[in-house]
Formats: C-alpha cells, sequence, structure tokens
C-alpha cells in the first residue's frame, strides 16, 4: 500500500476527526483566503474602475488631490494646450458639485445628487447612457438645461428623457439660498463612480454654471482628463503636460493608484498581511496539534510497522500525506467557502460612505488562488515536521513492549 | 463646530511647505520674527528645534516667502480618518498666514479664511444651525463635528468588518476545538470504560466532565486575554512606527475582554460535553474492548 493509502485509511479510519479537522483547515483556509483577495481587492477594483473611463491622465490644481479638488486656473486654456500636444488624444474638462434635484411641484421629495458638468456630450466608460439621448454639443438660448441622470435617480424620482427636473446647487448638503435651475432629463445612464448611496446628475459646463448661478463662470473646472494617444502612453502625455504647466499636478492612471496604494489602502493591506498571518499560524496549529494526537495514539501501530521493517522515510512520508490530504481537502473546500465569505465581507465594507458601487474590496485574480494553495503547502509540510520526528525516534522495541505491558 | 478643512480659530494649519522652505535659514533666532508652532514630524524632517528661524513659503517657487521663529513643536492630535498621511504641518498666527497667502489681485483675501469653529450654547442646535447658515449664506458649507449615527460612519462599517471576521475565526476555533476534543475521548475511551465497571454513573462522568471543560475554556480564555494584552503593545508599537502617529489602534478594554471570555467559555465547554458525548453513548462493553 501506498502512503498515500495508508494515509487516507488513517483518516477515513476516523471520519468524526477527520471531518473536523477539514472543516476546521476549511474555515481557517476561507478566512485566509479572503485575506490574500482583501490584499490587493482595492487596488485591482480600482485601477480596473479608472481605466474603464477611458482616459489615463489627471491634472487637477496644486491645492488639490485627485479626489479633492480644487478649481484649475484657466482651463479652458490648458485644455487648449494639452489638446495641441502630439501624445493626445482626447481631452475633457470636468467640474463637480453638490445639488438637490426635485421633479417641479414636488419639493419636498429633493434628492442630493453630485453634479457634474463636463465639455464632453458622452463620456462613455465614466457614465454610460441606457435610455435616451447624450448631452447635446449646443444648447439654444431659453431652452432648459440639459441633464444625463443615473439609473437610481430615475427611479427614485419617476422620472426619464424628456421630463422635467430643478437642480438647486447645495454647498453643505443642506437647503441653499441660490434659485433653482429648471432641467430637462435627455438621457438615462449608469455612472461608474457613483456611490451607493448618492445619486448623480450630468450637465454641460454651462448647465453647470447656471446652476450655480454664476453663467460666466462656464469655462471653470476642476479636472482635466486626458486620453493618450495609442503608442505614446500615460506617462509620457504626463510629463509632457507637466511641462506645460507646472503649476498643476499630473497623474497618470497607474500614478493616481500607487498614490492610494501608499495611503488610502494601506490600512487593509496591513490588516490582511496581520489577518493573514494569523490564519497561517492558526492552520499551523491546528494540523501539528492533531498530527501529533494522532501519532500519540498510534505510537504502538508505528512501532509494529517499523518492526516490520517499514523504513523511517516510509513513516515520514506516510504522516506527510495525512497532513497533505486534511489540508489539501480543507484548502479545496476553503476555495467555494471564502467566495462566499468574501461576498459578506465585500458588502460590510462597501457600506462605507462615498465609494462608487463598483468598488471592490475583494478581488479574485488567479495569482490568489496560487498563492493560497503553496501557503497552505507549506503550512502543512511545516505542521507534519514534530510529529514527523515523533515517529521517527520512536524507539521500536521499548514503544512495543510499552503497548502489551499496558 | 468645525468646518470642512479643520482649521482652528486661532492657528491655521499650512501643508504648503515644500521641500525648499523646509530647514532653510539656520541663522541665529531673530526675537521680533513672527512665531510658529511645527509639528513634531516637520521637525524631524527638517531638523528644526525650538527658536531656529524657518521659512515659510506659497509654493516650490518660493512665491511670498516668509521667515518665521519656530516657538515650539506640538504632537498632532491623532486622527484616525488621516493616520496614513504623514502630519507636515505647521501652526500661524492667523494674520501672518493671511498676510503670506493675501493676493494683490483680490484686496479681501487678506481678510479671508476657509474655515471657522464655532462652539454652539447647545451642541444638539448643531443639525439646525448648519442648515440655517447653508441657507442664508450662499457659498458657506457648514456641518456638525460630531460623528454621523445613520450607519454611514466608517468606524462603524469597519467595527462591522471586523467583527464578521471574529465570528468565522471562532468558527474555525471550535472546528479546531471538537476535533481535540473527539481526540481526547478517543484516548480516554478505556479509562472511562473501566470508571464505568467500577459502577460509577454515566451522568457522574458526565459532570467530571463539564468541570473539566469548565476549567479548560476558563483558563484557555483567560489565557487567551492575556495574549491579547501582551500583543496590544507590539501592535501599537508597530503601527505607531508604521505611521508615524500617537494613534492607538488596539486598546484591550475590559467589556472586550468579558466578551471574549463569555463567547469562549460556552464554546469550551460544549466542545467538551459533545466530545465526550461520543463515549458516553456507547455501552461499557464496547468501550473496555481493545
Amino acid at each position: 500500500m501506498t502512503a498515500w493509502g495508508l494515509a487516507w485509511r488513517t483518516l477515513v479510519h476516523n471520519p468524526a476527526r477527520a471531518c473536523l479537522a477539514i472543516g476546521g483547515v476549511a474555515v481557517i483556509g476561507a478566512l485566509l483566503f479572503d485575506m490574500l483577495l482583501l490584499s490587493r481587492g482595492l487596488l485591482v477594483s480600482f485601477r480596473d474602475l479608472l481605466d474603464t473611463a477611458g482616459y489615463d491622465v489627471r491634472v487637477v490644481a496644486n491645492e488639490g488631490s485627485p479626489i479633492h479638488r480644487a478649481p484649475l486656473d484657466g482651463a479652458p486654456a490648458l485644455a487648449d494646450a494639452i489638446r495641441r500636444l502630439p501624445g493626445v488624444e482626447r481631452v475633457a474638462l470636468l467640474r463637480t458639485g453638490n445639488a438637490m434635484a426635485m421633479t417641479p411641484g414636488h419639493e419636498n421629495t429633493a434628492a442630493g445628487v453630485t453634479l457634474i458638468g463636463s465639455t464632453e456630450s458622452a463620456m462613455s466608460g465614466a457614465w454610460d447612457i441606457v435610455k435616451g439621448e447624450p448631452l447635446p454639443a449646443t444648447v439654444a438660448a431659453g431652452q432648459p438645461t440639459p441633464l444625463i441622470v443615473s439609473t437610481k435617480l430615475a427611479e427614485l424620482l419617476g422620472v426619464g428623457p424628456g421630463s422635467p427636473l430643478r437642480l438647486r446647487v447645495s454647498l453643505g448638503g443642506g437647503a441653499s439660498a441660490l434659485p433653482a435651475l429648471d432641467c430637462r432629463v435627455a438621457g438615462v445612464g449608469t455612472f461608474q463612480f457613483e456611490a451607493e448611496d448618492f445619486y448623480t446628475v450630468a450637465t454641460t459646463m454651462a448647465g453647470f454654471a447656471a446652476a450655480q448661478g454664476a453663467p460666466e463662470s462656464e469655462g471653470d473646472a476642476d479636472l482635466v482628463l486626458v486620453a493618450s494617444a495609442p503608442g505614446v502612453g500615460p506617462e509620457a502625455a504626463a510629463r509632457a503636460i507637466a511641462a506645460l504647466r507646472p503649476d498643476v499636478r499630473v497623474y497618470s492612471n497607474a500614478q493616481v493608484v500607487e498614490q492610494f496604494n501608499a495611503r488610502a489602502f494601506t490600512y487593509f493591506r496591513q490588516i490582511s498581511v496581520v489577518l493573514s498571518s494569523m490564519t497561517l499560524v492558526f492552520a499551523f496549529l491546528l494540523v501539528a496539534t492533531l498530527l501529533t494526537m494522532s501519532v500519540n495514539q498510534r505510537l504502538g501501530e508505528v512501532a509494529a510497522l517499523r518492526a516490520l521493517g517499514f523504513p523511517r522515510r516510509r513513516i515520514a512520508a506516510n504522516l506527510l500525506c495525512e497532513s497533505a490530504l486534511l489540508v489539501g481537502v480543507g484548502g479545496a473546500a476553503a476555495l467555494p467557502l471564502g467566495g462566499a465569505l468574501a461576498v459578506v465581507l465585500d458588502r460590510i465594507l462597501r457600506g462605507m460612505p462615498g465609494l462608487p458601487e463598483r468598488l471592490h474590496f475583494f478581488v479574485f485574480e488567479p495569482r490568489t488562488m496560487v498563492l493560497h494553495a503553496a501557503l497552505l503547502a507549506a503550512t502543512g509540510f511545516l505542521a507534519a515536521l514534530y510529529p514527523v520526528w515523533l515517529a521517527a525516534r520512536l524507539p521500536i522495541a521499548a514503544t512495543l513492549r510499552r503497548e502489551i505491558v499496558s | 463646530m468645525l468646518s470642512s478643512h479643520r482649521a482652528r480659530s486661532a492657528a491655521f494649519v499650512t501643508s504648503l511647505l515644500l521641500a525648499a522652505a523646509f530647514p532653510l535659514l539656520s541663522a541665529p533666532a531673530v526675537s521680533d520674527l513672527p512665531t510658529v508652532l511645527v509639528s513634531r514630524q516637520l521637525a524631524e524632517r527638517g531638523k528644526l528645534h525650538v527658536g531656529d528661524t524657518a521659512t515659510f513659503a506659497n509654493d516650490a517657487s518660493g512665491a511670498n516667502a516668509t521667515r518665521f521663529r519656530v516657538a515650539g513643536i506640538y504632537e498632532p492630535t491623532p486622527d484616525p480618518m488621516r493616520f496614513t498621511s504623514p502630519r507636515i504641518e505647521a501652526r500661524l498666527h492667523l494674520p501672518d498666514l493671511q498676510a503670506m497667502t493675501a493676493s494683490r489681485d483680490d484686496p479681501a483675501s487678506g481678510e479671508s479664511v476657509r474655515a471657522l469653529n464655532i462652539r454652539l450654547a447647545d451642541p444638539g442646535d448643531a443639525d439646525a444651525f448648519a442648515t440655517a447658515v447653508g441657507a442664508r449664506v450662499p457659498g458657506i458649507f457648514a456641518r456638525p463635528t460630531t460623528r454621523a449615527r445613520d450607519g454611514s460612519d466608517p468606524f462603524v462599517v469597519l467595527e462591522r468588518f471586523h467583527l464578521a471576521v471574529a465570528i468565522v475565526t471562532v468558527i474555525g476555533s471550535t472546528a479546531f476545538l471538537l476535533a481535540l476534543m473527539v481526540m481526547r475521548s478517543e484516548e480516554r475511551r478505556e479509562t472511562v470504560g473501566i470508571i464505568r465497571l467500577l459502577g460509577v454513573s454515566q451522568r457522574f462522568v458526565l459532570l467530571v466532565v463539564l468541570a473539566e471543560g469548565v476549567l479548560i475554556a476558563a483558563a484557555g480564555a483567560v489565557f487567551g486575554v492575556l495574549v491579547a494584552l501582551a500583543a496590544e503593545g507590539g501592535v501599537n508599537q508597530f503601527f505607531q512606527w508604521r505611521y508615524d502617529t500617537t494613534l492607538v489602534f488596539v486598546r484591550v478594554s475590559a467589556r472586550i475582554a468579558l466578551q471574549s471570555v463569555a463567547l469562549a467559555a460556552p464554546l469550551g465547554i460544549v466542545a467538551g460535553l459533545v466530545g465526550s458525548w461520543t463515549l458516553l453513548r456507547r455501552d461499557i462493553v464496547t468501550l473496555v474492548r481493545r
């Protein structure tokens, strides 16, 4: 009988013990799997989110950051200068603020929204129209301001393409003395950066300025999005833009991700390292203790096998196989269990305010599975070392005599 | 009340300190220079000491550079929302900061502030006050400093996450414990059989097992709390070093210790009983048979 066969029979001989041990390894393995997913989940998800917007360079004012943005001085001139750069394909200006959106006559059901002003009539990736039309390139004088509303807001307020909607800019999230602006819903879309607990509305730059009660500020912006030309790459485009205006900050998507990774995501990375280490120690203790107790219970059996001519190597191989079976079966069961647990934990963490709906904390990558398997295999091997040593150094005659006497 | 940028009313924090402006001048202290307080982190990075002269500027080009005398070094109040950011800060007297940042094109800029802190006579009025300010003064953003109670507080979310991880750990531990107890019961199969043969009742054996479970579970729980207490310092020291902050990351409070004991002890007892049940339900002959 092979070492694997003997290990299998040993486990099957004590089904309750084997099931509990495998169950323990599965639960701990699931937690380990989730912590490995967490260690890079935000990073992968955030990078994916940025890349889907279709722009790979972001330009913001020096005082702000890619998230908390300050107004950019001379934004239209900057955008024109960027457009003329050889490595640039597309440029869009963006401006963001807060507003209350309400249907006329139903002011008491107003919803707080993130208002986006854009120079682009459509921004596939940032928002995708699911109903109606994109923002018109020009709006005739006297016509209501066109809006793209998010699907959630459309559902909340019961509006669709062609519906009238009123916007009142709010600066503190509450009531404002600014007059409301009459608008018309041009389209309904899904916004990639919309948070679960927020609603989003996009309009033209002129519409944004009108909502602010300052039509003369149509040229203001707090973010310039740039798509680099194929073959040039975002890093080269970012360097060229930075050379144009030293008073602005230019980030490629990779740099934004790097910055977030170094600061905002660091807590989750650290906690995943701490918890991964703890789960590994726990798995080690679990397997090592069970195997050691198992060997202690079978000392007579081991001595008898040795007396029959089984070499030490064979005994060691048997214990290693037993450990591998416990960890292997438990580790395999940990994957679906960890997947289900990740969904629950992700839902809990995504309860944080202001997170884009598409941002996830637990993201599956093939490398995570490989790492998970490697860590568990190493743990299983290390856990088997002590029981192997115990069995290998067993004095055969003394153990057999003790067994008979007892 | 704390407005959007956490500025204090008497002294403002500026993060406009740039590489060129860190240590800069180390000329002898001049008593008539305006004074500044610098954070410990800035003092360490810029090698500043009390009495040193430092130059601050609005940007890297050195615009509106002004010399200050370092009057003191302070430890920034730990802020869990910003612990990953290095606290490179300084506090200036408001008129000094306004003089530095005033724009010639905007005469009003010398009298501008970015934020005001307001202490209300009745803190319960904070929401109403913020709404009233927002409605009466367009362009002003007022918000209460108290944490939201609507479940959107990020720390409440983190607490839920940690609780979920703790529950999973407890489930794993329980499986571990059950496996151990089953093995331990198996080890004592013959002993229990002999005791039963001597006439000791099942009930008594169960009580013995229960008492043993209570002792082991209690000892395990206390040991766990002691390990947590020992690890507390290490974890805090590591993260405080990692993020250069005085923020406390782990605190083993009496409540948490009691919660752990209250959860671990019954689990240990139940695991012991379940493990022993596999022996007690068998007849005596099966127990003593080799």
